[in-house]
């Protein structure tokens, strides 16, 4: 069996694993293992756990959609990280989208300063008048 | 004519500038190659969760949702794709413009519609021009975008498409078709219209689970977010083209300069050194 996880980044993940736990917020969880017909659901935020022999993996989802056909299972996420336990996956999700939050707003209010500064440039220099 | 050196002066500053535009020239070359690869590659997941859709859709009649229906419009929300800086040539101005012009056009007060935008120069436009808008901040147009940075604001849309306050959703952006030519589009994003037109009855191969009726509630938001994305990285690619070419012109009109202020330079050096030949001879003749 086949799981192949896809950001808008590209591929995450493409491995075999023996059997797949998909855990949603609101839809709770179920397994999925080699030979299960095909399926389709949806993860608000949730997590995949990912098993082959003893080695487990977590991979936490941001609004994607799980499908599994003919033993592949293909997951579309707007945003996926992984973490070796669901509890560091899930921090490494809030630390990164934090991160990002804060830039942003760090971003916005530069941009309003390098525009507040544009204009008393050319209202100084008296540029487009040369 | 201005003295040699602020002739000299001039030169310096222009080649000081081609030098900059020359090098944003080559970060958008390499940019828009790069955003051209990712909308490329970002293609094939779309559909496949619009293939899904559809494969609902067509199978179980019963199922609907809000977000399919058509209705009456009275209000229409807007989304506009720009950049956060410019010096990308012509590529702001004139989708504002076009939108400027649509609103005219088709609204009588500013009750109307309510505007999203995308990048901080639509911002700043709207906040000048005094338009209703969903956003308070601006929405970061970053080079690499991530669905986190609009979240918030589609949400909001498609909440407030659920509680009948927008009727509509258009997206305005800048349409990639090659490096020299880009084109303002619009685009429906709400109602989706084109899903629902192929019902014919056939057994889906799939489970659905919980159910169809709830994979559709969470999986529609989520291509609504997906198109958007599509658009926004539609709208980046253009960006780059424009910057690139605007910043080519730049370089080639700041060569045309040089040239043209080069020969001035000559002609002044040369008219100092008439003058100062006539000064030796003539206190030469003086002095014989």
């Amino acid at each position: 069996m086949k799981i192949i996880v896809v950001t808008p980044e590209g591929e995450l993940y493409n491995e075999e694993v023996t059997s797949v736990v998909v855990a949603s917020e609101s839809n709770g969880e179920y397994g999925i293992l080699s030979g299960h017909l095909p399926i389709v659901s949806t993860i608000d935020t949730g997590y995949i756990k990912m098993t082959y022999d003893q080695l487990t993996y977590y991979v936490v989802i941001v609004n994607g959609l799980v499908q599994n056909q003919h033993d592949i299972i293909t997951v579309i996420a707007q945003d996926a990280y992984i973490g070796e336990s669901k509890e560091s996956a899930f921090e490494n999700l809030f630390k990164i989208r934090k991160a990002r939050i804060d830039s942003n707003k760090q971003r916005n209010l530069e941009l309003a300063m390098a525009e507040n500064e544009l204009k008393k440039q050319i209202k100084q220099t008296g540029a487009g008048k040369l | 004519m201005s003295s040699m050196r602020e002739i000299k002066n001039r030169i310096n500053a222009t080649a000081k500038t081609s030098q900059i535009t020359k090098a944003m020239n080559m970060v958008s070359a390499s940019k828009l190659r790069k955003v051209d690869k990712q909308n490329r590659a970002f293609q094939p997941t779309r559909e496949r969760i619009k293939q899904v859709l559809e494969d609902i859709l067509s199978t179980y009649f019963e199922v609907s949702h809000p977000l399919l229906i058509p209705r009456e419009i009275k209000r229409t929300g807007y989304i506009l794709v720009t950049s956060d800086r410019g010096l990308a040539g012509p590529y702001n101005n004139n989708l504002l413009k076009t939108f400027k012009a649509h609103l005219a056009k088709n609204h009588v007060s500013n009750d109307e519609f309510i505007v999203g935008t995308i990048g901080f120069k639509g911002f700043s436009f709207c906040k000048r021009n005094q338009y209703p808008m969903i956003n308070t901040e601006s929405v970061n147009s970053r080079d690499e975008i991530e669905f986190i940075d609009f979240q918030v604001m589609s949400r909001a849309f498609i909440k407030d498409y659920l509680d009948h306050k927008v009727d509509k959703i258009v997206v305005f952006y800048n349409h990639y078709i090659n490096t020299l030519t880009q084109t303002i589009a619009t685009e429906e994003l709400l109602p989706i219209t084109s899903l629902v037109n192929k019902r014919e009855k056939k057994v889906s191969e799939f489970l659905f689970e919980p159910s169809p009726q709830a994979v559709i509630d969470s999986l529609l938001p989520i291509y609504l977010e997906n198109r958007l994305f599509g658009i926004i990285l539609d709208a980046k690619t253009s960006e780059h083209a424009a910057r690139m070419t605007a910043m080519k012109n730049a370089t080639d009109n700041a060569e045309e300069v040089i040239s043209k202020l080069n020969l001035y330079y000559n002609r002044a050096r040369q008219n100092a050194i008439t003058i100062e030949l006539t000064d030796i001879i003539g206190g030469a003749n003086a002095v014989n």
